[in-house]
């Protein structure tokens, strides 16, 4: 565990560093290689709460793309993390295994980092609730096609593999369900930083445009969207800082239930309040709501995981607390 | 974020003491249930819930749990006040008592222990604990709501306001929770000119048998007069029942702030899980009652992790501001997306089931309806974040 004042000098770091990268496009996803120097993967290895929270909050918080989501689900399932291995997600708003092994032929489909495009294996997880695997393949036994979609920049690909199966290695069934766990926290973590950054983007329009002779900031019904999008943004804050204080599946699955929530609300009011120019690609917002709307799809949309819980509080007939004071 | 990692050590060892507190609670209301559980057939009138409370206060007390996490000095056993949130929480979640007129402690107590002079505070917080008495806090106004600063229920001093022994009150206020029931009021009266608002307010604790004051209740939506209007006829009061400094009465009215949205908040959401518990075990097993439970379980439970950071940061000795108006937008939602749940999962059971269930679903949904209004409206809280917390200036 680090104490307060190592973890404000690391968040300092990571997001100077992360706004910097993210500030000079081009090259090879130069934000991966900024992470790398200050030491990512002892980081997550390390200090696994505030890896996620840190450094996944400021590339939310700068728009930034980056790969570490790779790290974070192969750390999860027992594979030490590399850059030249990408991992195989689910499909947009899936959280089971991407793959499947039948009758010795291996088949998988689902979204990748841009990782993808220079590794040189890819991580991928075959199987259902009962039985879990993990198999690593060449990078040339992928079929590897763009995503263009709401968020080009993000440079997500859609891949899919077919041949026979190798050698998988079992895994207990626990360990794809504490991938997705830190999957979704990462991705949460992700879209707080974003809504942050939306909510700053509003705030500040709000007050320097003026309208009828006075900063808009100054009517109520702008002031309340506002207010709305804090108590968003706060909600989904609480919810994170819960599933890092008791980290267990059910508290990461409402954590991500409640950041698609907040991310709706946030950019629905914070682009409201921006009104023209918040419509314009001159303006940065858009990039952050393209960027939220693909994130809300990374394991689990808030309404497939709030169907899901509901089910299963029914099916259990049981209200669990999940955090005491 | 960054606040509520500050003393993450100290929180972890108070999470590790409330949780040995609780599991002896538990244990203890588990052995002592039947004498607990209310006696009246459901859904009790509010006289019967008043007796209950009172009832069930007397004996937490005799066995010492009510003392628990309340300054020695007016006959607490000390400790942190989260035990008191804990033992809330824990007979709210059980419906030995409703966690409104139980929490109304929570907003009493503090205040005479604060300000009070302290030989008075030893002699009546024991009894409010234990359930001797009841008090009620009178604040609003017909013409102060929302906007408290500008009451004028007037307090006039007999002679010198330095040297009177006595001061006279005449005014109204309105919306005073349980006054037909209270011996003691802690009453906020204008002391400064009538345009004086937050400068010119003095607290006093006011003996509601004192003559010259009148309560008249006030017939709530659900059918209920838990609030009154309290008239005050030329009431007298002795100096010593001055709470706070002459003039100083805002600084008393504002402190209440930190327990109203701590404790008090930890003890609704216990309250509004057991309601969502009511409501899971009754709703039929299909995708559309999942889909209502599920969002109404994430209202609750982010709710549930603010308001823990909340109290963990008041018992880290962080001072509560304004920042707890989101825990207060969050509750108000909250509630009403709960009773909204049941109104939508239990088709007519609102409107139509004149069962005791029925009347006890019906009853609690109409008073959600204030969880937006009552200490202070969603509006006001939202005005609150935008201009504190936003830093938006102010308003037009």
């Amino acid at each position: 565990m680090i104490d307060a004042s190592e973890r404000a000098l690391l968040e300092e770091t990571v997001r100077k560093a992360v706004a910097n990268a993210s500030a000079t496009p081009g090259g090879n996803t130069p934000v991966d290689t900024v992470l790398a120097t200050l030491g990512w993967l002892d980081l997550l290895e390390a200090a696994p709460r505030e890896a996620l929270d840190i450094v996944f909050g400021a590339l939310g918080h700068a728009n930034a793309t980056a790969t570490i989501l790779d790290d974070v689900v192969a750390s999860a399932l027992g594979t030490p993390p590399r850059s030249d291995l990408a991992v195989l997600l689910p499909r947009f708003g899936a959280w089971d295994p991407p793959g499947r092994i039948e009758r010795g032929r291996l088949r998988a489909h689902g979204l990748a980092s841009g990782r993808v495009a220079t590794a040189r294996e890819l991580l991928l997880v075959c199987g259902d609730a009962t039985q879990v695997c993990v198999e690593i393949v060449p990078i040339a036994d992928a079929e590897i096609g763009p995503v263009q979609g709401v968020d080009p920049d993000a440079g997500f690909r859609a891949v899919r593999v077919e041949r026979g199966a190798a050698v998988a290695r079992p895994v207990d069934a626990g360990a794809w369900q504490a991938a997705v766990a830190h999957g979704r926290r990462a991705v949460a973590h992700q879209i707080a930083g974003s809504c942050r950054a939306m909510l700053a983007l509003a705030r500040s329009h709000a007050l320097e445009r003026l309208q009828f002779g006075r900063p808009i900031a100054r009517f109520q019904a702008v002031r309340h969207r506002l207010a709305d999008a804090l108590v968003a943004v706060e909600a989904l804050e609480s919810a994170l800082a819960a599933a890092g204080d008791e980290p267990n599946p059910d508290t990461a699955a409402l954590a991500k239930a409640c950041a698609g929530r907040s991310a709706r609300t946030v950019s629905a009011h914070c682009q409201q309040v921006l009104a023209g120019i918040g419509f314009t690609t001159e303006h940065a917002f858009a990039r952050f709501l393209r960027r939220t709307l693909l994130l809300e799809g990374i394991f689990g949309c808030a309404d497939d995981l709030l169907l899901s819980i509901g089910r299963r509080l029914l099916s259990e007939r049981s209200v669990p607390a999940l955090i005491e004071l | 974020m960054a606040l509520s990692e500050i003393g993450n050590r100290d929180s972890q060892a108070r999470s590790r003491e409330l949780a040995a507190f609780r599991a002896a609670l538990t244990a203890w209301l588990d052995a002592h249930h039947d004498e607990l559980k209310p006696r009246y057939a459901l859904p009790g009138t509010l006289d019967e819930h008043v007796a209950q409370m009172q009832r069930v206060k007397s004996i937490l007390f005799d066995a010492g749990w009510m003392q628990q996490g309340w300054p020695e000095r007016v006959g607490g056993r000390g400790g942190s006040p989260m035990l008191r949130t804990e033992l809330g929480a824990a007979i709210a979640g059980r419906d030995y008592t409703d966690p409104g007129l139980y929490s109304l402690i929570e907003v009493l107590a503090p205040t005479l222990i604060d300000f009070a002079p302290p030989e008075l505070a030893a002699e009546v917080v024991p009894r409010l604990l234990s359930g001797a008495e009841m008090w009620c806090q009178g604040f609003s106004e017909p013409g102060a709501g929302s906007d408290l600063a500008s009451l004028q229920c007037r307090a006039v001093p007999r002679g010198d306001p330095a040297n009177a022994s006595t001061w006279v009150i005449n005014g109204q206020k309105v919306w005073t929770s349980l006054a037909q029931y209270s011996e003691r009021c802690v009453l906020l009266t204008r002391t400064g000119p009538p345009e004086s608002r937050h400068r010119g307010i003095t607290a006093f604790f006011v003996d509601m048998n004192t003559p010259g004051i009148s309560v008249s209740p006030l017939e709530m939506i659900n059918g209920e007069r838990e609030f009154a209007e309290v008239f005050f006829d030329d009431v007298e009061v002795p100096a010593e029942r001055m709470l706070g400094k002459l003039n100083g009465g805002w600084a008393v009215a504002m402190s209440i702030l930190p327990y109203e949205r701590s404790s008090c908040f930890w003890q609704r959401i216990a309250y509004l899980y057991s309601r969502l518990q009511r409501l899971v075990d009754l709703a039929p097993a299909d995708d559309r009652s999942a889909e209502i439970l599920g969002n109404a379980f994430l209202a609750l439970y982010a709710l549930r992790a603010r308001s823990r950071a909340t109290q963990h940061r008041l018992d880290g000795g962080v001072a509560l501001g304004p920042e707890t108006s989101i825990d207060k937008v969050l509750v108000a939602t909250a509630e009403q997306t709960a009773y909204d749940a049941v109104r939508r999962i239990l088709p007519g059971v609102i409107e139509t089931d004149d069962s005791p269930a029925g009347q006890v679903w019906r009853s609690e949904y109409l008073y959600s309806r204030a969880a937006t209004i009552y200490g202070g409206t969603a509006e006001v809280q939202r005005d609150i974040i935008a201009r504190r917390l936003l830093e938006l200036g102010s308003a037009e």
